[in-house]
Parts: structure tokens; C-alpha cells; sequence
């Protein structure tokens, strides 16, 4: 395929808009994309169609017109955004064998290597301390084992896993449900700028679409699509996340969750998917016991040692959690299970030098969390 | 002929005396008023005209004329109708001159005679008091206000004819007549303290925010309570009142007289005596906040005066209401300006916010909170920064858990807190003596160099404070000022590392919160 090809590709695809894919079908009967270019041109395309596009087709045409297709394709180069077709060698192997795969691929940055374990790390938006935690955790164990991380850069579990990834020194995959020339959500420009130096960013869709709500949920297949093991980190019972876990049991891949308590309803997703025969995986190193025959298991731990506290620091670090409690409530904790009267402003004393030190980390006023890094 | 007789007009809070002068004299019959009367003085002649028609008192066909000095003020309001009546008949000599000198007449008439209540009375004569007024008419329903001025004499009418008799020196058995018995102050202010319905004891668990309350009341610094629905923020509000310590006799009359000025004073036993607690619904109108009108009224934060201003629900206030407080919250008084003069009324007062966390109310638990971090972000931005600022003490109300609700074990009473607010209030009474500052919440930053100097220790762990909780310049004075306020509850000298901490606490909001 020439770059000309190419050229009259991408301008297809911007004619045609998002969504239309039964026309992008019929038009694709016609002939080539050029061959359809220049019948715009000439008005003969709208004879050609079938009577289900009539209507439709107008817009192709307006498009057509005044549209520089070379010039404007040699600006989206020098711009740094490369695209990919179906039809060519480049495109990405796993991609190419799911249903319904995007016949086209726009990119900023590089594509993950084929030969490289891939795993896409997904979970809920507003997550618990937990969740971001673990999703830390789980970025940066993957990446240092050279496993690439793959997910949809969007505020919570996903931005986190890539961000953790990208700082251990591995690769990262942002899969964007608009153009890869625009950031969404706005807050992860630090991470956006992050990928596109150390990883890549890839939209199916062309440059300069807006995020639209409808634009999401097809993005999901090509996360993936373009995994070999899907992780959950923290799903509610009805979550979007749960939309990409579908996606990737149609496709043939692994799944994977992150077990959580009972209670907890950011959990509920995971433990159910757990249930219902996903693998269990609780640390890194079980997940890349899964997925590389080579892997050396390591002991792992979460847990600080305490031994250069007091016993009353260690015994209220004892009681904080990794869920943010309010002061009073440790307090009373404090007092029924260690058995020793504390007033609330020492308890207070106690905790915010457990803050000082950074054992304990204070979220909003009166609320307390342990920190784990 | 010509008579004097001495009024007064309210301005705002001050207050100023009225002369009206009447002269009676030959000439075509007329009746006016001159001296910058509003149209409720201007129909002052019709009122008087016809009670005094209807009290058996013609007037003869002469020509009148009133003049209210000083003649550059506006005057409004209906107090004038009795001293023009009493002017009138003083300047016919049917009065004889003597009996009205040193005498304060305030009074609206009603067609029949009878004397109504007017606005305004205990300022007016307090500031008769003091330019050495001894006796003053009221309206029967006014008089137990002036009464509360010991220095004057306050005689209560019920209608013009008493008041003409009175004069006249026919009092005897004159049923009319209402000798206003000297209220006494002290038992009113020890009465009010008695009927408390509310307690702080009724509040079970919250030991955090009943201790922030404490440290609020103690120090009157602006409180901001966040929690989750049903979790105790307005019970707990709506108790400060009895934790502060009560009003003085200064202090009450000067609230006193705000309501006085607004006609909230009804009988002796509204005294303002506790302070008072005002709690307005959040589509409250900017200038029912801060008053207004085309002769202004006092707004609700110089009612709350000395008192605690409540605002519930507080992103729910339009931005625009709540910037309006921004001004009083640092001068301790508004201003608002008419063609007719400045108006200046006293603002001083507690202010105490209660929000939820987030729009569903439940953010930090992300187990139940439902909402976005953009939703939680634009609902706290709602209120604006500066107003977040001026909040010295911010606590978080824990949900209530079913120990809490159940458990009754009584916890400490309204008194028993207050006996320690007061001693801590003794301290800041001490120590700033002579310097204009009443509370530790009024320091600026000179003053808090001054007042909450650290020892080396304390420095040191201010320092690591700072560095690991990311403070600001701002929340680091905030922070001195109520650990100061913690030292004073303690009865230390010296502010400590664990005054200190609970301080770091209390910080307010920054913008790390969400």
C-alpha cells in the first residue's frame, strides 16, 4: 500500500464520521477510496450508492470538495501521527485477529512490540485508596518485568497502572475513544505527554475528533484486543470496565481480577468476575507466574516494619488501614482493642506525627490512611 | 408662641436628639412641617389634627408651624407624632412650658388617641441618657425599653389625653399613667440563662467536633463542619450559643439595640440576653444578609451580632450572597451608603458552615460516595476561596454509627464547657488588654508573631509540619492562632507541639482536600 493509498484512506475516513460503518461497508463495494474520491468529485457518486445512503452521502460529497487529499495527509505526518491500515504488515498482529477490528489505526509515539507480553490494566475511575494502590503496584511490577501495559488513560485505575508503568522505565499503550492529537480527560496531560515520549497513544478514530460518550465503548475491543490478559483492578457490580471484560472473553483472552472484601462495592465486580472463573491474582508476581513460563516467583510484601516505633505509634499504625478512617474512630479502636485511655487531641498528636514521619497520610480534615510506598 | 420639646431619630445604629420646635401664631390657618420630613412625618398632621379632635381638643384656626432641628437630617418613622401633639398644646400654653423640659416625648398616634409603639427606642433614649435627659414618654408597650436605661425615668402612655393630663400635673388616679418600673437588669440576664432547652449533652459521639465547637467558642474563630447527611452539624450549631459565654450588660444592650432598631424587641423579657443564633435558609437574598432598603434595616449578620451566624448547606448560597460577607467578616461591621447618609450597623459575629462533603454527601467512603472527583471539586468551588480562608477551624463530622445513636451515656453539659470557654477568654482578655483585640481569631500576623511565639522545639516541629502536610503561609498563621486558643483552654502559657497538632487538624480546607 502507497502512501497515496493512504492519503485517500484517511480522507475517507474523515468523510465518512464515526459510527457510520454500514456506509463505510458500501462504499468500500464501490471501488477504492481514491476511485470513490475522485466520483465525489465529479458528482457521479451519488448515483452509485445504494438507496439506503442516499442521504448520507451528501456530506462525503461536501467533504470532498476544496480538500487537499495529499497535502492534508503530509500535514498529519509532520504533525507525528502515523496511521496503520489492516491491509499492511505493521499492524498490530493481535489486532488484526479479533472481530470486528478497526480496519484502520492512527498513533502518536510507537505501537507495543509483538513479541512482548501485553497486558491491558483496567478498573473503575473513582476508586478506593486500595485500588489506586494496588494499580500502582501492578503498573510498575508488569514493567519491570518487561511486560508492556496497555489501558485507556482515563482518570483512576487506568491512568494510575500506566503511570506506575511508565515510571518503572517499561512501555505503555493509551487507547484513546477520540483523536490522538487531544488529551481526555484534560487532567492526565502529564501522563499524555509521558506516553507519546516513552510509549504510544493510538485512536481508531481520526485526529481532531472530540471525545463523545458513544465513541468509548468501541475503543474497549481494541484494549483487548491488543492485550494477551485483561487485568481488573476495582470494578462496582455494573461498571463500564465490565464492557472490556465482555469484550476480551469474545476476543479469546485471559482475564484476571484483583480480589476485595465483600463489602466493599468497588470490589463486588472483581470478586464476582473471580466467581465466575476469572484467575485470582493478588500481588504482580502471580500475575507474571501466569503469564511468563520464565518468571522467578519473589517474596513480595506490602507490610512496613515498624520496629523503630513506640508501642503506642505501632499499636495506632496497627489500626490505620489502607481505606482512610476518621481520627475518631481509631480513637475509639484504639481504646477498646489496646485497652489504654488516649484523649482525642493526643491521639491526634500521635497520628500527625505518624503523618510527619510518613507512615500515615491524612485525607481531607480528620480522615487517616496508611501509606504503603 | 413658641415651644421646644426633645425627640429623637435613629441613624443606623447611633442615634441622635430631635428638637421640635412648634410655633403657634396669628395668621392665615395652616399646619406644615419643615426640616427634611419623610412622608410618614409629613402626614404626622392629619394624625395629630385628628386625635387631638378626638381627645376634646380643638385647635384653633391659627397658623402652625413645626420645624425638626437639626433641619439638615431626614427624619422618618412616626415617633414624631406625639411631641408635635405635646408641641402644640405646650405653644397654646395648656402645657406649661416646665413640665416638658428634660423630657425625651417618642410616640405614633392613632386616630382615636390611643399611643402606638414606635422602632427605635432603646437607642434613642440611651443616647438621651447620656446627653443627660432624665425622664422620657413612651407608649405603653415601649416603655419597659427605655425602662432598661437606669439613668432615666421611663413613664408609659396609653394615650394622648393621659399624656396632656400627665403634663398638666392631674396624674393622680389617671388609669393611663404607667409609672415604667425600673426593669432590673440582673435578674432578666440570670432568668434567660435558666429556661435552656438546649445542650450540648443531648449530642451523643462527635467527641472530634464537640472538642473543634469548644475550641471555636473559645477563641471565636469561624467554624466550618463538614459531614454527611444526618451525621449532627446543624444540632451541634445550634447548641454554640450555650457554650459561649453569656452576653455582659454592655454587650446585651448592644445587641438589644439592633433589635430594637428592626421592632424585633416585643416585651421586657426579649432582652436579648443570650446570644443570638441565626440560622437562614440558603436562598436568603444578599441584602436580607448584609440589610438594605431604601432607609436601611440591619441584616441578618447584625442580628447575629456578638451572636453565631448559621449558614446550613452553605455551596447551596449563591456565590454572590455569600462574597457579600467577606467585608464584615474583616471589618466586624457594614456599611451601607444612601443618598440620605451612611448607615453603619456592627457585624461581629461567629460564623459557622455546614456542607457535605460532596453533592451525595458521603465522599470520603468511596464505598458509598457516588460521585465524581469534578462533581466534589465544582460543588466546594461554590464557595469562593476567600471565604473558605477567613475559616479557621474546619472539622469533619464522622457518620453516625448505631453505637453512637444508641449509647447514652450522657456527654459533657452546655456549663460545664462553658466554664472552661470562659477561663480560656479570661486569658485573650489578659493578654490583650489595651490592644483593641477581643478574641484570638482578631489577631492580624503581627499580632500572631507577637502572642504565639514558638520555643525551639516547637519551631522545629512546626517545621517538619510544614514540609510534610505541604502547608501554606496562610494556614501556617491559622494554625498558630488556634493552637494559641488550644494552649489558652489548656491553661498553658506556651503553645506545645500537641497544641499544635490538633491545630494542623483543624487547618481548613486546602485544595488538597478533593
Amino acid at each position: 500500500m502507497t502512501e497515496q493509498d493512504k492519503a485517500y484512506i484517511h480522507w475517507l475516513y474523515q468523510a465518512v464520521g464515526m459510527g457510520n460503518r454500514g456506509l463505510l461497508r458500501g462504499l468500500e463495494e464501490i471501488g477504492t477510496p481514491q476511485e470513490i474520491y475522485q466520483m465525489a468529485v465529479s458528482d457521479s457518486l451519488k448515483e452509485k450508492v445504494s438507496k439506503r445512503y442516499q442521504h448520507k452521502i451528501s456530506y462525503v460529497m461536501e467533504f470532498a470538495e476544496g480538500y487537499d487529499v495529499q497535502g492534508e495527509y503530509e500535514r498529519m505526518i509532520d504533525r507525528g501521527i502515523r496511521m496503520v491500515t489492516l491491509a499492511e504488515e505493521d499492524f498490530p498482529r493481535k489486532l488484526k485477529d479479533i472481530p470486528d477490528s478497526p480496519y484502520v489505526l492512527y498513533y502518536v509515539g510507537r505501537l507495543p512490540l509483538v513479541d512482548h507480553k501485553t497486558v491491558a490494566v483496567i478498573g473503575a475511575r473513582d476508586c478506593t485508596e486500595y485500588g489506586r494502590y494496588m494499580a500502582g503496584q501492578f503498573g510498575a511490577g508488569l514493567a519491570q518485568a518487561g511486560v508492556q501495559v496497555i489501558s485507556g488513560m482515563a482518570r483512576g485505575i487506568d491512568g494510575i497502572g500506566q503511570q506506575a508503568a511508565l515510571k518503572a522505565g517499561g512501555y505503555s499503550l493509551g487507547v484513546l475513544g477520540c483523536g490522538v492529537d487531544i488529551c481526555y480527560p484534560k487532567k492526565n496531560q502529564e501522563l499524555y505527554d509521558a506516553l507519546i515520549r516513552q510509549g504510544g497513544i493510538c485512536s481508531e478514530y481520526p485526529p481532531g475528533i472530540g471525545p463523545r460518550a458513544i465513541l468509548f465503548p468501541p475503543r474497549n475491543r481494541i484494549i483487548s484486543g491488543m492485550a494477551d490478559a485483561v487485568l481488573v483492578i476495582e470494578a462496582k457490580d455494573k461498571s463500564g470496565t465490565l464492557i472490556t471484560v465482555d469484550m476480551a472473553l469474545e476476543q479469546g483472552k485471559e482475564v484476571y481480577a484483583l480480589p476485595g472484601r465483600g463489602t466493599d462495592p468497588l470490589s463486588r465486580g472483581c470478586n464476582r468476575l473471580i466467581r465466575q472463573g476469572a484467575g485470582l491474582v493478588s500481588t504482580p508476581g502471580e500475575l507474571l507466574q501466569e503469564l511468563l513460563a520464565d518468571y522467578q516467583k519473589e517474596e513480595e510484601t506490602f507490610q512496613h516494619e515498624l520496629v523503630f516505633l513506640e508501642k503506642e505509634k505501632q499499636d495506632i499504625l496497627r489500626l490505620t488501614d489502607i481505606n482512610p478512617q476518621s481520627a475518631e474512630v481509631l480513637q475509639r479502636r484504639y481504646v477498646e482493642e489496646c485497652g489504654k485511655y488516649m484523649t482525642l487531641p493526643a491521639f491526634l498528636h500521635e497520628l500527625l506525627q505518624l503523618c510527619a514521619a510518613g507512615y500515615v497520610k491524612q485525607v481531607g480534615g480528620s480522615y487517616f490512611a496508611r501509606c504503603m510506598e | 408662641m413658641l415651644s421646644t420639646i426633645t425627640s429623637g431619630a435613629v441613624y443606623g445604629i447611633h442615634s441622635c436628639l430631635i428638637q421640635v420646635e412648634v410655633d403657634v401664631s396669628q395668621g392665615l390657618p395652616c399646619f406644615q412641617i419643615v426640616g427634611l420630613p419623610g412622608s410618614e412625618v409629613r402626614e404626622a398632621r392629619e394624625r395629630v389634627k385628628v386625635a387631638l379632635k378626638n381627645m376634646g381638643v380643638k385647635l384653633p384656626p391659627m397658623c402652625i408651624n413645626v420645624n425638626l432641628s437639626p433641619a439638615d437630617l431626614p427624619k422618618s418613622g412616626t415617633m414624631f407624632d406625639l411631641p408635635v401633639a405635646v408641641g402644640i398644646m405646650t405653644a397654646l400654653a395648656k402645657i406649661p412650658k416646665e413640665a416638658v423640659e428634660g423630657t425625651l416625648l417618642l410616640g405614633e398616634l392613632g386616630l382615636s388617641g390611643e399611643l402606638k409603639p414606635v422602632k427605635g427606642v432603646l437607642p434613642i433614649v440611651r443616647e438621651a441618657a447620656r446627653r443627660g435627659v432624665r425622664r422620657c414618654i413612651l407608649p405603653v408597650r415601649n416603655a419597659w425599653e427605655g425602662a432598661l436605661i437606669q439613668e432615666v425615668e421611663s413613664i408609659g402612655m396609653e394615650d394622648i389625653h393621659s399624656t396632656i393630663s400627665f403634663l398638666m400635673g392631674e396624674e393622680s388616679e389617671n388609669t393611663g399613667v404607667c409609672h415604667g418600673n425600673p426593669v432590673n437588669l440582673e435578674t432578666i440576664m440570670r432568668q434567660e440563662d435558666e429556661n435552656k432547652t438546649l445542650d450540648f449533652a443531648d449530642i451523643s459521639g462527635q467527641e472530634g467536633l464537640k472538642r473543634a465547637a469548644e475550641v471555636a467558642a473559645a477563641g471565636f474563630h469561624h467554624l466550618l463542619i463538614i459531614g454527611p447527611p444526618g451525621s449532627g452539624k446543624t444540632m451541634l450549631a445550634r447548641r454554640l450559643p450555650t457554650i459561649l459565654p453569656p452576653l455582659s450588660l454592655e454587650e446585651s444592650l448592644e445587641v438589644s439595640t439592633i433589635y430594637s432598631i428592626s421592632g424585633l424587641l416585643q416585651s421586657a423579657s426579649s432582652l436579648k440576653t443570650s446570644r443570638p443564633f441565626l440560622n437562614p435558609h440558603h436562598t436568603i437574598t444578599g441584602r436580607a444578609l448584609a440589610g438594605g432598603g431604601r432607609v436601611p434595616a440591619p441584616g441578618l449578620i447584625s442580628l447575629a451580632h456578638r451572636g453565631v451566624l448559621f449558614l446550613d448547606e452553605l455551596p447551596e448560597f449563591k456565590r454572590e450572597t455569600l462574597d457579600i460577607l467577606r467585608q464584615p467578616l474583616e471589618d466586624k461591621k457594614v456599611q451601607i451608603a444612601r443618598s440620605s447618609g451612611n448607615y453603619i450597623y456592627p457585624a461581629d459575629f461567629m460564623l459557622v458552615g455546614a456542607m457535605n462533603p460532596c453533592p451525595c454527601g458521603f465522599y470520603p467512603d468511596m464505598g458509598r460516595c457516588r460521585c465524581t472527583p469534578y462533581e466534589v471539586r465544582r460543588y466546594l468551588g461554590r464557595i469562593s476561596g476567600p471565604i473558605l480562608d477567613r475559616m479557621d477551624i474546619c472539622v469533619e463530622a464522622v457518620p453516625m454509627e448505631f453505637h453512637d445513636i444508641t449509647c447514652h451515656t450522657a456527654g459533657e453539659s452546655s456549663s460545664d464547657i462553658r466554664k472552661r470557654v470562659m477561663a480560656a477568654r479570661e486569658k485573650q482578655k489578659e493578654r490583650f488588654a489595651g490592644t483593641g483585640i477581643q478574641f484570638n481569631a482578631d489577631m492580624g500576623t503581627g499580632e500572631v508573631e507577637k502572642y504565639c511565639r514558638l520555643g525551639s522545639r516547637e519551631a522545629q516541629y512546626m517545621e517538619r509540619m510544614f514540609v510534610s502536610m505541604q502547608l501554606s503561609a496562610r494556614a501556617y498563621h491559622r494554625i498558630l492562632k488556634v493552637a494559641r486558643t488550644i494552649a489558652d483552654l489548656e491553661g498553658s502559657g506556651e503553645i506545645r507541639e500537641i497544641h499544635l497538632s490538633e491545630a494542623v487538624c483543624y487547618r481548613g480546607i486546602d485544595h488538597k482536600y478533593w
